[in-house]
């Protein structure tokens, strides 16, 4: 009788473990490109509310850390999937790993440049100009370029500081992100000194969800189902802007960023409000063929591409 | 009501005034010295919170010079050995062994300077528990030439201190909240050509605990902020490096909190007043050296002024308390001085309502109410005195009065009063009345028909009052019986006067006209004697004898003048009341108005005249009290 039992138990066990094993290697590993923020609250939300769960997918959240960006993961197949700005994305794909968008959340540009105090950006020709070091900014190399400004880019980390402590005359700044952290500096930002490239014929598409075309072809229904749960998570944000800003906040405190709830507040609604689509005032959640032209084209004349990178080389296929 | 209470006693005014006035001083002189005392507490407050953020930045300065010193002393050493890398670690290294306060050492290289170490070169020493540890940190994970600490002092060309930044554990990934700033400075080769830059690190807990510990007043607090505003010392540690000192003005605006974190960026020192989290607060600033960082320490204003806040409640409460005091017993003292008067009044009261034997009372005092007192006194005894004489001579008045009116009956009683005073014969229309301007008057007027004849007359005795009533008196009965003799009016008025100045020692006299009219055939005989000549139909009669009036000289006789027929027409006598009648102006009523009267007066009956007459006199009087008797006779015979 006892062994019996003992053997049942066993059995028992081992299924356990094989359950949990085979789960283990399905596990779905999500890495935003940037540390915990509103930017991001669809996929915090999905994973919360559990959407993820109910579309049957096992989702982790993992962020980059200081050691190891997004893409790195992505590239070492440590993350199944992260979030790139288009121009980004094109740019991995023409350095020779195909990409595929698996969900486009961003509709509008939110990049703009701050100058300092009530100095038009386009007037300062040859003005130090602060840029990403990790590479966001394409349009505004372009218009750089397309307007003979010929800025001179100071690469930086992260944060506004170089800005405020007036190391560089104008820096460039999301209009969720760096654009509050100015205005908390006590920074005063009118439309004298700020220009915003959705404004002026640069308005392509952000962030949108990408993985390589390879895990992709492999993984089809699980990236479908992470891609809808999180469309969900998002569109669920934009109904609950209030409790999301608490599932943020929550993120935020055990990632110790370094960043506050009214910041956070800000982030989400202008994120929301950039997810909206101009032309049919939707949450479209698609790339727009369009914009990936125009991206394209801009690059491609600013020689930050070698070849045209199309919208069917984006999408899935 | 209230103003009824206070309007009504004069002790209650008095107090109320006298106590308002010192209230009114009071407040005044309270208010400045509370005011000065404010002023001198305020002052004391920043002299206190100045002089503590003076040392405070002074401790810091001390510290964070070391820093400074430190760097400048290896960076000779490294432009010295350029040309040896290696050598740059052994330099990090030192600064960290000779200074065992500092955290960390970077000697770190503009991408690909030293061609055969790559893209990355900087020379990393940390102190880890003590032991000084040293490494290569650049790699593609962390590319520090796109840090802060590398690129401020390259791009702005001089030596600067970071925005301090929390501790980060790459091993662990985990943040602390040590607080670590670092001090950078550009190198540059013989060619004056930026080649790196040198960072010294040091943790700032103990300028925290040092800022924190800043405490002038129980419940104050000290801040520190960054270039970008952001909090690195705060009493609510959730703010530490999340929060800048503009964030919540994103929200909700506020220009006075605003300001003041421009202030302090801008590296100014001083003093602002502004509500913090709705609290009142003195907030003084100060910049630290040339960090860009600000110290500030946040006051409540009920912290700085508690206790002058406390004394000035308890000043107010006992000045109040006095005031209360002063009212009482200013009132009292003042009622208690003021009570004589107020027996005297209502004594006077009493004497007002007939008590005159009302005893006041004797309080000795010989000041004003003293004086008073005994005025009063001296007045009642006075008005005791007068109002018996007045009684008396009210009385005897009163007696006079009664015999005068009697004296009025009479006298009026002696004249025909009854009208028309011949009622069986038709044509007669004769009306008369007798005004006297006192109780008694010396006018006169009689008539009556004797043998178809009618004797009347009208007379004017010198004087008024009684000895003139008792003189017409004699003169109407001397009239009738002379009269009723049948002499003519010339006889009568002799034999009047015969009698009448006979004896006449006080000389008195009566004008009179005496007249006889023949009732059947017109015919009239009269005898002016010194009277107003009558109007006939409206005209003056024209007089050959004026005559002397009756009583004065006893000599001579009075001549008389006869008119054929006076039948339908009008003959009005009169007494000089009527023409001498006077006005408040003292203007006569005037022989023209009654002419003028008197000629529109032809068709008016003899009482319609008289009435006429009466009324216009007294109109022309305008209320003016009666100057003289007057009496009016007007006779109209039918054929």
């Amino acid at each position: 009788m006892k062994k019996n039992r003992i053997i049942q138990l066993a059995v028992i066990l081992a299924i356990m473990f094989s359950i949990m094993r085979s789960e283990a290697q399905e596990r779905f590993v999500f890495t935003p490109q940037w540390t915990a923020q509103a930017q991001f609250a669809g996929f915090y939300v999905a994973y919360e509310k559990g959407f993820y769960k109910e579309a049957g997918v096992d989702v982790a959240i993992v962020h980059p850390s200081a050691t190891q960006s997004a893409m790195s993961r992505v590239r070492n197949n440590e993350s199944h999937a992260t979030t790139l700005q288009l121009c980004q994305a094109m740019e991995i794909m023409d350095n020779g790993i195909p990409l595929v968008n698996i969900l486009q959340t961003s509709m509008n540009n939110g990049l703009v440049i701050v100058s300092r105090r009530d100095k038009d950006p386009l007037t300062q020709k040859g003005a130090r100009v602060g840029i990403w070091s990790i590479g966001f900014g394409q349009m505004a190399i372009c218009m750089s370029q397309k307007e003979q400004l010929d800025y001179e880019w100071v690469q930086f980390a992260s944060n506004v500081n170089l800005f405020v402590a007036g190391a560089i005359d104008a820096t460039l700044a999301m209009s969720y992100n760096e654009y509050y952290q100015l205005l908390q500096t006590g920074m005063e930002l009118n439309a004298s000194n700020m220009y915003r490239f959705c404004d002026h014929g640069y308005n392509v598409q952000e962030d949108g969800v990408y993985m390589t075309r390879e895990y992709y072809l492999k993984h089809k229904d699980q990236a479908e189902k992470f891609a809808q749960a999180s469309r969900r998570g998002w569109e669920w944000a934009a109904a609950h802007p209030d409790e999301t800003l608490e599932i943020v906040m929550k993120y935020v405190r055990e990632n110790h960023i370094a960043t506050n709830r009214v910041l956070q507040k800000l982030m989400l609604h202008e994120v929301l409000r950039l997810q909206i689509d101009r032309e049919s005032g939707k949450r479209e959640f698609k790339l727009r063929p369009d914009m990936v032209k125009l991206a394209s084209d801009l690059m491609l004349e600013c020689k930050l591409l070698k070849k045209e990178v199309t919208y069917e080389d984006l999408i899935v296929k | 009501m209230k103003k009824k209470y206070i309007r009504h006693s004069l002790s209650r005014r008095l107090s109320l005034g006298i106590v308002l006035f010192a209230a009114m001083i009071l407040v005044a002189s309270l208010g400045f010295m509370f005011w000065v005392s404010r002023q001198a507490i305020r002052q004391e407050a920043i002299n206190h919170a100045t002089e503590i953020l003076e040392n405070t930045a002074l401790r810091v300065n001390g510290i964070l010079d070391k820093v400074v010193i430190a760097a400048n002393n290896t960076e000779w050493l490294i432009n010295r050995h350029l040309d040896t890398p290696d050598s740059m670690y052994v330099y990090s290294r030192r600064i960290l062994i000779n200074n065992p306060d500092l955290n960390g050492c970077s000697i770190a290289f503009e991408p690909n300077y030293f061609k055969d170490r790559g893209r990355y070169f900087s020379a990393y020493s940390y102190n880890d528990n003590g032991n000084v540890l040293t490494t290569q940190e650049g790699n593609e994970h962390y590319e520090y030439f796109y840090m802060d600490w590398y690129q401020l002092c390259k791009l702005l060309d001089r030596p600067v201190w970071t925005e301090p930044f929390m501790d980060y554990n790459p091993d662990n990934n985990i943040y602390s909240h040590d607080m670590i700033a670092s001090y950078c400075k550009p190198l540059k080769d013989k060619n004056n050509v930026y080649i790196g830059t040198i960072s010294v690190d040091i943790s700032l807990s103990w300028l925290s605990q040092t800022i924190s510990a800043v405490k002038p007043y129980p419940n104050s607090y000290s801040i520190m902020i960054g270039q970008g505003g952001t909090y690195f010392v705060h009493p609510d540690t959730t703010k530490l490096f999340y929060q800048t000192i503009f964030t919540e003005t994103i929200e909700k605006p506020d220009t006075a909190v605003t300001a003041l974190g421009h202030a302090m960026q801008r590296g100014e020192e001083g003093m602002r007043q502004l509500k913090i989290d709705g609290v009142d607060c003195f907030v003084f600033y100060k910049p630290l050296s040339n960090t860009g960082w600000s110290v500030a320490i946040v006051c409540p204003e009920n912290d700085i002024f508690g206790s002058f806040y406390r004394l000035r409640s308890a000043v107010t409460m006992a000045v109040i308390a006095g005031l209360l005091l002063m009212l009482i017993v200013c009132f009292r003292i003042i009622n208690k001085e003021l009570r004589p008067l107020k027996t005297l009044a209502t004594q006077a009261e009493s004497i007002a309502q007939g008590n005159f034997d009302e005893t006041l009372p004797e309080d000795g005092r010989d000041d004003e109410i003293g004086q008073l007192s005994q005025s009063f006194t001296g007045m009642q005894q006075s008005l005791v005195k007068y109002i018996d004489e007045l009684r008396q001579t009210t009385a005897q008045k009163a007696s006079i009065e009664s015999e005068l009116k009697v004296a009025s009956d009479i006298q009026m009683s002696m004249v025909p009063r009854i009208f028309p005073p011949f009622p069986n014969r038709n044509g007669i229309d004769l009306f008369a009345s007798m005004t006297p301007a006192k109780e008694v008057g010396g006018d006169l007027y009689d008539f009556f028909i004797q043998d178809e004849h009618l004797y009347f007359c009208v007379g004017d005795v010198s004087g008024k009052g009684i000895p003139a009533s008792l003189f017409m008196a004699v003169t109407r009965n001397l009239f009738r019986i002379v009269a009723q003799q049948g002499h003519t009016p010339e006889e009568i008025a002799t034999q009047i006067n015969l009698i009448l100045s006979h004896d006449n020692e006080q000389n008195m006299f009566v004008t009179m006209f005496i007249g006889c009219a023949d009732l059947k055939t017109g015919h009239l005989d009269y005898c002016n004697c010194g009277h107003n000549a009558p109007l006939l139909d409206g005209e003056f009669m024209k007089l050959k004898y004026t005559n002397r009036p009756l009583g004065i000289w006893e000599e001579g006789a009075f001549n008389g003048e006869s008119l054929d027929d006076i039948r339908e027409r009008q003959l009005l006598i009169y007494t000089d009341g009527l023409t001498e009648a006077e006005n408040m102006q003292h203007q006569l009523f005037g022989d023209d108005k009654l002419q003028e009267l008197m000629a529109g007066a032809k068709d008016l009956s003899s009482e319609e005249v008289i009435v006429m007459l009466q009324e216009a006199v007294a109109s022309h009087r305008e209320g003016a009290v009666p100057n003289d008797d007057l009496t009016l006779l007007c006779l109209v015979t039918k054929k």
